[in-house]
């Protein structure tokens, strides 16, 4: 059961579909909830308390008035889910906003950080490609897994019912099945475990491809299945493809309410290792939720 | 013999409204007041068309209907999803037409009349 839920949000229309989903997980799953905005970023160099306001992007001197203002603007958006989600706080921080981010989940011994994909910019052209450096910045440093909501369309509908693990074999995957297994268990959900088989690179014979779908979904049930001990709710599948389009795909094919991956895979310090390309494109198009972990700590 | 259509939303008013709007075009209704009675009632009435509601106390619409595609023999049921929640069209993709509410009477009597008939 994940206890406490930091959603980080800007109460901006682009992260109320992260808002959607902490406030229906802390209600449906019983969890505190601390609704964390970051109000601006101090200027002259933190020397004294001017920020430049979240919304209207102007200089503002913090001082009581304000930050009380800012709260009820936030009550107010929140307004409907505050009212229906008793167990929550409203935290407010200055300064940047990943580090505050990190702070108060840290401060607070956060299970888990819920955040959108970028602030208020969710211009067509500019929200296609990467995620916003707060998000990428909180995902690399967390301690706690990141659930990412970006799509207002997010489809996580009422509690998991059906998680999608995805997985390359490395070993930093290993914290995101141990996690999307304790996920599994614990909301009683069903479990793809999947593997993409990246053909992007070169032409491969159909028959090469097929043999390889078939080594591979072997080589899944060898490595995750003696892990599964006695949970027996799960299906492997292997598909050929661009990798983060498969994962969107069988996440879309199977309703998933949930897709866990690790962070990156190919770095192994985790101090060293930012967003992977397959998790940035995955956290941007699909129609759940996703969690990224990056270190094994919570899991 | 008439058409029988599920009509599943946890708002008595839509409910009412739409139970008495298809009873009106001369089709059979039965009513579900959440994803979780809608289960047990789906599988005794086995009606030709579902009228789903996305976002209601127990069991969402979309869990439901994961667990209705389950059942080979259910999943096939034809499904409008009608909604006031942003961007419902994607919440069930394979679903026959998506609502935004409030809708319009006479779009939803088109699509149920291509659908079924």
């Amino acid at each position: 059961m994940k206890k406490k839920i930091l959603l980080a949000t800007t109460g901006s229309p682009a992260s109320f579909g992260a808002a959607r989903v902490a406030f229906e997980m802390a209600r449906r799953y019983d969890a505190e909830l601390l609704l964390f905005h970051v109000a601006g970023v101090p200027k002259k160099g933190f020397s004294y308390q001017e920020v430049s306001d979240v919304r209207s992007q102007e200089a503002v001197q913090v001082d009581e008035d304000y930050m009380a203002w800012v709260e009820e603007e936030l009550k107010t958006t929140y307004a409907k889910q505050l009212e229906e989600c008793k167990n929550s706080r409203i935290i407010l921080a200055n300064g940047l906003p990943h580090r505050e981010i990190l702070r108060a989940a840290r401060s607070e011994d956060v299970d888990m950080i819920v955040m959108g994909a970028h602030s208020g910019d969710s211009s067509a052209s500019y929200s296609k490609g990467y995620p916003g450096s707060t998000l990428q910045r909180v995902a690399k440093a967390a301690k706690c897994p990141v659930m990412t909501v970006h799509r207002e369309s997010a489809s996580y509908m009422g509690g998991f019912s059906h998680i999608v693990f995805a997985t390359d074999f490395s070993k930093q995957s290993e914290s995101a099945f141990k996690y999307a297994l304790s996920m599994a268990k614990e909301y009683d959900c069903e479990m793809t475990l999947f593997h993409a088989l990246d053909i992007t690179s070169k032409v491969l014979a159909q028959s090469d491809i097929e043999d390889k779908l078939i080594t591979l979904r072997k080589r899944l049930r060898d490595v995750y299945g003696p892990k599964m001990v006695d949970f027996k709710n799960f299906e492997v599948d292997v598909w050929e493809g661009n990798p983060y389009v498969e994962i969107v795909k069988i996440a879309r094919e199977r309703m998933a309410d949930l897709i866990v991956l690790a962070h990156n895979t190919r770095e192994l310090d985790p101090e060293q290792a930012s967003m992977g390309s397959t998790l940035e494109q995955v956290i941007l198009r699909a129609n759940c939720p996703v969690v990224s972990v990056n270190r094994p700590d919570k899991v | 013999m008439a058409k029988k259509i599920m009509v599943v939303d946890d708002d008595k008013e839509i409910t009412s409204y739409l139970t008495q709007l298809f009873k009106d075009n001369g089709y059979e209704t039965v009513e579900a007041n959440d994803g979780s009675e809608a289960h047990d009632i789906v599988a005794k009435e086995k009606p030709d068309l579902i009228t789903l509601d996305l976002e209601m106390p127990n069991e969402w619409g979309p869990r439901f209907y994961r667990k209705l595609t389950q059942n080979p023999e259910l999943k096939k049921i034809p499904i409008i999803v009608i909604s006031g929640l942003p961007s419902n069209q994607y919440a069930i993709q394979k679903a026959v037409a998506s609502l935004t509410k409030p809708f319009d009477r006479d779009e939803l009597m088109k699509i149920v009349k291509q659908t079924i008939g």
